[in-house]
């Protein structure tokens, strides 16, 4: 994620100065090549099976077992996480409820993916948010902070102050352009989101994109001045994750964010490189309000795949499913 | 450093500490409202005023018991509010330590004004209206510590913090680095700060000024002090050198060293330890070693001008508009934004009680408890309201009643406080972002943490729009706060159907009236209802779109 803020979020100019991995350039020559062919009105291409990698993987499991077997079907972490990187995590923690809710990303998913990257080599790895309600009672009840008290160089923050923030322009959003985010984002190499699967009567569902929000330090601009859904799209051009793991354990399908609503336990987890395509799976896997919803019934996900931010079109993207 | 400062230093301390940790999460074992009930006048005012023995102020009348065998031992030796006029005295007196400041004239003339304030407020509490907030030490001292130099220590803290970030992060001191104060600001802070730097700058006529003259508590030691059984004595070694009388802080010996004005007397025992011949000692008082002391008790004229004064401040208080003298029957006007805090008596009763120390403010940890200026009418002045744009009262925080030293607010159990109904929002349509501007927004339905917001479709607005139902609204104003309109907010917390109770449990008597305040997980509560229409295709639940 290393986006100093001369370079900005153009993570597809050729002369970025700062190496970043290889998949995510593959990734991001993927999405040129879909923006144009979106632009052309040209069908979204068929991902070619010889690719090694599925586009998005799916486990059946337990939070502990079915977040490796997610994240191992992509390549494992050390596919995403180098040695001696820096690793942010944005998981939900933004309300003071514990994982029974569904309302925050389940303590053992955080717990496991801080793990994975400490083992693929992490410098360092911080689980960040900043939360709705009382910072310190969102990081107790969510469990997050007690789930990761024992996994080395990792450490769960909330963060508020001013001086924890850098403010970044948004080169590529087309109404919002100007954010503070978290600067500890900004240092970081690697992004992963991690929220938990839930509706939001707001943007319909809330998963790794609209999770970015946490990220930064003014969210109610975005209600406020913008289209909230092309705000979401226009942060996510520049918090783009690197890896986006959808804790779909259970599910709060209705009356989200903050429910109470009709819990799912759905013992799955969804993982992609790209978060619009980790985004749209887990919209299309699941009732929600009991209704069959398409990827396309969420504009922010709608949009983001228009302006080739990543892909919805999952007819054409290798799903990989097992059973952890 | 002799036994006094010592002693003085440890109780400021003490009462600091305790300030300190009043706040949320509450710790348990110890009261931190104990200094607060030390102060005899907050005993008798809330006593008379409200006609109801408080047990938690008997401290106060403990105090008061223990002036008739040590004198005004609490004014030099535990009152904080004396001990930091001590402090400031010491820091702001010009020139030499010229103890004495005002003839003996003038002395014995100013003296009495402490009774006429006694007395006064007295008066007001004889007629139910309490003043004690006017001039009780340990309420001013809370409020100027708490409402003033806490929120400055927080932010000079916040300051350090921001300056050595790049250090601590350098350094590695990672918990250090990424520690956040939470921000405190106060309605009334300039006129606390401004009355404290008048009640210190009155060193500059003698040291101790407020403790001498005008103290209401000092007055009423004075009065059961007057005899105390260890008094000041005086040997017949004394040389009449007049050196304890120059030295003496409350000026409480007379031109004739010999004689001790008793009821001024605070025991600080200067007198012992500047006397050369080591003629003063403090004893055992028995017959004959009492000196006449000249009488400063005011004339009865007097007294009965101030009760008077203090029973007609209390009648116009009483006649005023804003006077609510019931909180169900129609033409008692109650401000809009006079939202109390949960477990607050009925409001007559309740300003009968309140001190305005802002024990509460201090502990509230979202800093939506703030003093009232004149909203309340002159009588509710720096008694507490909760401000929902600065904050909501959270449902998981009960501290305010626990910590309040005259029970002017109820001590809940957190499942009681989270039925007790402070007011109820309303949505503000034409400042509403989905009501106005069609937006998706519903921040308000997000963070509701009752649940009380539910979301329709409404003809001719594309975006779902918040409806609140008054039944699970409890009032904590977290969408009032959250909000993201700019200005006031557009979905607002009025003290409409608060529930006002002096007893009996707010969880029966919400059930008995229909409300369903359970504010966390309850897995029994239906979920807000009405979101769309699950039959008609051509209708998506909320936020999703064709």
């Amino acid at each position: 994620m290393k986006k100093s803020k001369d370079i900005s979020s153009n993570i597809y100019s050729k002369s970025c100065s700062i190496s970043r991995r290889d998949f995510l350039k593959k990734q991001g020559q993927a999405a040129i090549f879909a923006a144009a062919a979106a632009k052309a009105g040209i069908i979204f291409p068929r991902e070619t099976f010889s690719s090694q990698v599925p586009y998005i993987a799916v486990a059946k499991g337990g939070p502990v077992e079915a977040t490796r077997a997610a994240v191992e079907i992509l390549g494992g972490m050390e596919a995403f996480v180098k040695s001696g990187q820096k690793v942010v995590i944005k998981p939900n923690m933004s309300f003071a409820h514990p994982p029974e809710r569904a309302t925050n990303t389940h303590p053992d998913v955080i717990r496991t993916l801080s793990e994975m990257c400490i083992d693929a080599g992490a410098s360092s790895v911080m689980v960040l948010d900043n939360p709705l309600q009382g910072a310190e009672l969102c990081i107790e009840r969510s469990g997050i902070e007690e789930a990761c008290r024992n996994v080395p160089r990792t450490s769960v923050r909330t963060m508020s102050s001013r001086r924890f923030f850098d403010k970044v322009s948004l080169d590529q959003g087309q109404s919002f352009k100007e954010t503070d985010v978290m600067r500890d984002v900004l240092e970081a190499d690697v992004l992963i989101a991690s929220p938990v699967a839930k509706s939001h009567s707001a943007t319909g569902v809330s998963l790794s994109m609209k999770g970015m929000m946490g990220l930064i330090r003014d969210r109610g601009i975005m209600h406020r001045r913008f289209n909230l859904s092309s705000a979401i799209v226009d942060l996510c051009t520049f918090l783009k994750a690197d890896l986006a793991v959808i804790d779909a354990t259970r599910v709060l399908a209705s009356h989200g964010p903050f429910g109470p609503g009709e819990i799912i336990k759905a013992d799955r987890v969804i993982a992609s490189a790209d978060m619009v395509a980790a985004d749209a799976m887990t919209i299309d896997m699941f009732p929600w309000y009991g209704r069959d919803i398409m990827p396309r019934n969420v504009a922010h996900v709608l949009e983001a795949h228009e302006r080739g931010l990543g892909r919805m079109d999952l007819e054409n993207l290798i799903v990989k499913t097992v059973a952890a | 450093m002799n036994f006094r400062t010592i002693v003085q230093t440890i109780n400021l301390c003490f009462f600091l500490f305790l300030l300190w940790l009043a706040a949320f999460p509450l710790v348990e074992w110890i009261p931190v409202d104990f200094f607060q009930r030390l102060d005899p006048l907050v005993f008798l005012g809330t006593f008379i005023s409200t006609r109801e023995w408080v047990w938690a102020l008997v401290p106060g009348l403990a105090i008061l018991g223990l002036t008739l065998i040590l004198g005004r031992f609490f004014c030099a030796y535990i009152c904080p509010m004396g001990i930091t006029i001590d402090l400031s005295d010491r820091v702001f007196r010009p020139g030499k330590r010229n103890v004495q400041g005002l003839t003996s004239e003038q002395n014995s003339r100013f003296r009495k004004i402490k009774y006429f304030i006694l007395i006064f407020i007295l008066g007001t509490a004889m007629l139910g209206v309490s003043s004690v907030f006017l001039a009780s030490p340990l309420s001013l001292i809370t409020r100027l510590y708490g409402l003033v130099l806490y929120p400055a220590l927080v932010l000079v803290g916040d300051t350090v913090l921001d300056l050595f970030l790049p250090l601590n992060l350098m350094l590695g001191l990672e918990s250090m680095a990424y520690a956040e104060l939470q921000s405190y600001r106060f309605a009334t802070q300039w006129f606390i700060a401004f009355f404290f730097i008048a009640v210190f700058a009155l060193v500059y006529y003698s040291p101790r000024f407020w403790c001498r003259y005008l103290c209401p508590s000092g007055a009423l030691m004075a009065l059961t002090g007057k005899y105390p059984l260890i008094r000041r004595k005086v040997s017949t070694d004394c040389t009449d050198c007049g050196i304890c009388q120059k030295q003496c802080p409350m000026q409480a010996i007379d031109d004739d060293p010999v004689k001790t004005f008793h009821q001024e007397c605070v025991v600080c025992e200067n007198c012992v330890r500047v006397c050369p011949e080591k003629a003063v000692s403090f004893g055992l008082a028995h017959a004959g070693s009492t000196a006449k002391t000249v009488e400063f008790i005011p004339a009865r004229r007097e007294l009965i001008a101030s009760a008077l004064s203090g029973a007609g401040a209390a009648i116009l208080v009483h006649t005023g508009i804003d006077r609510v003298k019931s909180d169900f029957v129609p033409g008692n006007i109650i401000p809009e934004t006079l939202i109390r805090p949960p477990g607050a008596l009925l409001e007559e009763d309740f300003q009968a009680r309140c001190i305005g120390c802002g024990l509460c403010m201090k502990s509230c940890p979202t800093n939506t408890l703030q003093p009232t200026w004149f909203e309340a009418g002159l009588g509710g002045m720096f008694s507490p309201k909760v401000f929902p744009r600065r904050g909501p009262c959270d449902p998981l925080c009960n501290v305010c009643g626990r910590v309040c030293p005259t029970e002017a607010l109820r001590s809940l159990t957190l499942a009681e406080k989270m039925w007790a109904k402070i007011g109820t929002s309303h949505v503000v349509k034409h400042k509403c972002l989905a009501w106005e501007w069609q937006r998706e927004c519903l921040v308000c339905f997000e963070v509701c943490p009752y649940a009380a917001i539910e979301l329709k479709r409404v003809p001719d607005i594309s975006a779902p729009v918040p409806f609140i139902d008054s039944h699970k609204c409890s009032g904590c104003g977290a969408c009032e706060y959250h909000c993201p309109v700019q200005g006031s907010s557009a979905i607002v917390v009025s003290p409409t159907e608060a529930l006002r109770m002096n007893r009996g449990s707010y969880i029966e008597k919400g059930r008995a009236i229909g409300l369903e305040l359970d504010a966390d997980p309850d897995r029994e509560r239906k979920p807000p209802d009405h979101l769309f229409d699950p039959d008609d295709p051509g209708d998506l639940p909320p936020g999703f779109s064709f």
